[in-house]
């Protein structure tokens, strides 16, 4: 056998794609498949919502208050009950075992957390003038968790944090980001959500107080505040003065009374928790939850 | 922008990783090929098989061992590649240069050995391929992979 140097031209051994070309299609499929999960999460997390028990989100509530510093306001808490006994009988609502609760930050909100927890920030009620309207932010927070809103916005930034954990592993950036973005507790319902907790609200405060006064108060001094409009276009929330003129309408269609409001008392204006109970505290016993459940 | 760079010095880092290792990368490959051919070129009139060498009696001179190792790294670009090639399945076609390379480089190194050495031809080409930091790709570090090329090296009795 004879020996014929020669050199071979070309490379059998490598592929000849570019790779970009192959980063641009690998990562094509991974937001395909990203967008895939994210339509379907928000369409299993519509259907799930529904079917979650009370119980089950008081568990999750549980896990999500230990981390937020708060305590239960008894004053706070005596604003609450009329609103929760005009609640009409069958009213699902009734499940609940509602926590009214006041956190120290400057900022002027209201959160409905899993399970009951309505948290509202010290800051608002710094800014309140009347009883009736922090009532009115309570029944408002009431809608919320009368059409569930607080799960379907936790349902679907759970399933993604979820995801890029599983992903990304535990103590990546990646995971960090998602957590900051999806499960942060002050993000916001859709526009259709608030406008539709806001009516809930005001039937409440009409049902609980007999008239709608104090009703818009809230949201027309945060319009003040809130200056142009063009920043509430791509805002999930609506301007507030668009708040003010939606109730407005409601008020005057339905024929509610808009009567004299009841001051604030002292005891909320400092907007401090007054309960003695230490924050670490845990209730009693689960028989004792279940008397004080309404 | 500065600020988002400190916001989030991990995504900052796994960016610049990818446009290094992508660039150098990329420029490395390709110095590396044109100086694999050029030598291929050269030595191609050296002859490799991995056949055992059968000779008669009084041909062979003399034969020794030589052999040639090299070891090429990985970059975070391939890397890349190949964890998002793990959701998907597929060939690795990023990793199939870095094994050429080496594969090549180690014989060429082998040859020029040889070659040095006076041999007329190499017989019973062996090939190993080993990886060198393994356990330290698991801690987001990067792996290499090593080559080795062997054989016997055979000097004839020619005039």
């Amino acid at each position: 056998m004879k020996f014929t140097p020669k050199h071979i031209e070309g490379n059998v051994n490598v592929s000849k794609t570019h790779p970009l070309a192959e980063l641009g299609w690998l990562v094509g499929g991974l937001v395909l498949l990203a967008l895939i999960f994210y339509l379907s999460l928000g369409v299993s997390t519509d259907i799930a919502v529904a079917k979650i028990p009370v119980s089950a989100e008081v568990w999750l509530g549980e896990h999500f208050i230990g981390r937020m510093d708060a305590l239960e306001n008894e004053s706070l808490q005596r604003l609450l009950q009329p609103l929760l006994d005009s609640l009409p009988a069958d009213s699902p609502l009734h499940e609940y075992r509602f926590q009214a609760q006041v956190v120290e930050n400057e900022q002027t909100n209201a959160l409905a957390l899993p399970g009951g927890h309505i948290v509202v920030f010290s800051g608002l009620l710094k800014q309140a003038e009347s009883e009736n309207e922090v009532a009115m932010v309570l029944a408002h927070e009431l809608g919320h968790y009368a059409h569930r809103d607080h799960l379907r916005r936790l349902g679907r930034g759970l399933g993604l944090t979820v995801a890029a954990i599983i992903l990304f592993g535990q103590d990546s950036a990646a995971s960090d980001l998602a957590s900051k973005f999806f499960l942060v507790s002050e993000s916001h319902y859709s526009r259709e959500q608030e406008s539709a907790a806001d009516r809930f609200g005001l039937e409440l405060l009409v049902a609980g107080y007999g008239h709608a006064g104090g009703a818009t108060d809230f949201f027309a001094r945060v319009g003040k505040g809130a200056g142009s409009r063009i920043p509430y276009l791509l805002a999930s929330h609506p301007h507030p003065d668009d708040r003010v003129k939606e109730l407005q309408e409601l008020i005057a269609a339905r024929g509610y009374r808009v009567d004299a409001v009841i001051p604030l008392g002292q005891d909320l204006r400092k907007g401090l928790p007054l309960s003695k109970e230490s924050p670490d505290k845990e209730p009693a016993s689960v028989e004792d939850r279940q008397t004080s459940r309404l | 922008m500065l600020e988002t760079i400190f916001r989030y010095p991990d995504l900052s880092l796994f960016l610049a990783l990818m446009v290094i290792g992508y660039s150098c990368g990329t420029i490395a490959e390709k110095r590396h090929y044109k100086s694999i051919i050029k030598r291929e070129q050269e030595l191609v009139e050296l002859m490799v098989v991995n056949a055992e060498g059968r000779f008669a009696e009084g041909a062979v001179r003399t034969s020794f061992l030589v052999n040639g190792s090299t070891v090429v790294s990985n970059d975070y670009f391939k890397r890349l590649l190949a964890i998002l090639r793990n959701i998907f399945g597929g060939r690795v076609k990023v990793y199939e240069s870095l094994i050429d390379r080496a594969r090549r480089e180690a014989i060429l190194r082998m040859k020029e050995e040889a070659r040095t050495r006076g041999a007329h031809m190499i017989v019973n080409l062996r090939l190993e391929t080993s990886t060198i930091g393994r356990s330290a790709n698991k801690k987001k570090s990067i792996g290499s992979i090593e080559t080795l090329a062997y054989g016997t090296a055979v000097v004839m009795n020619r005039p």
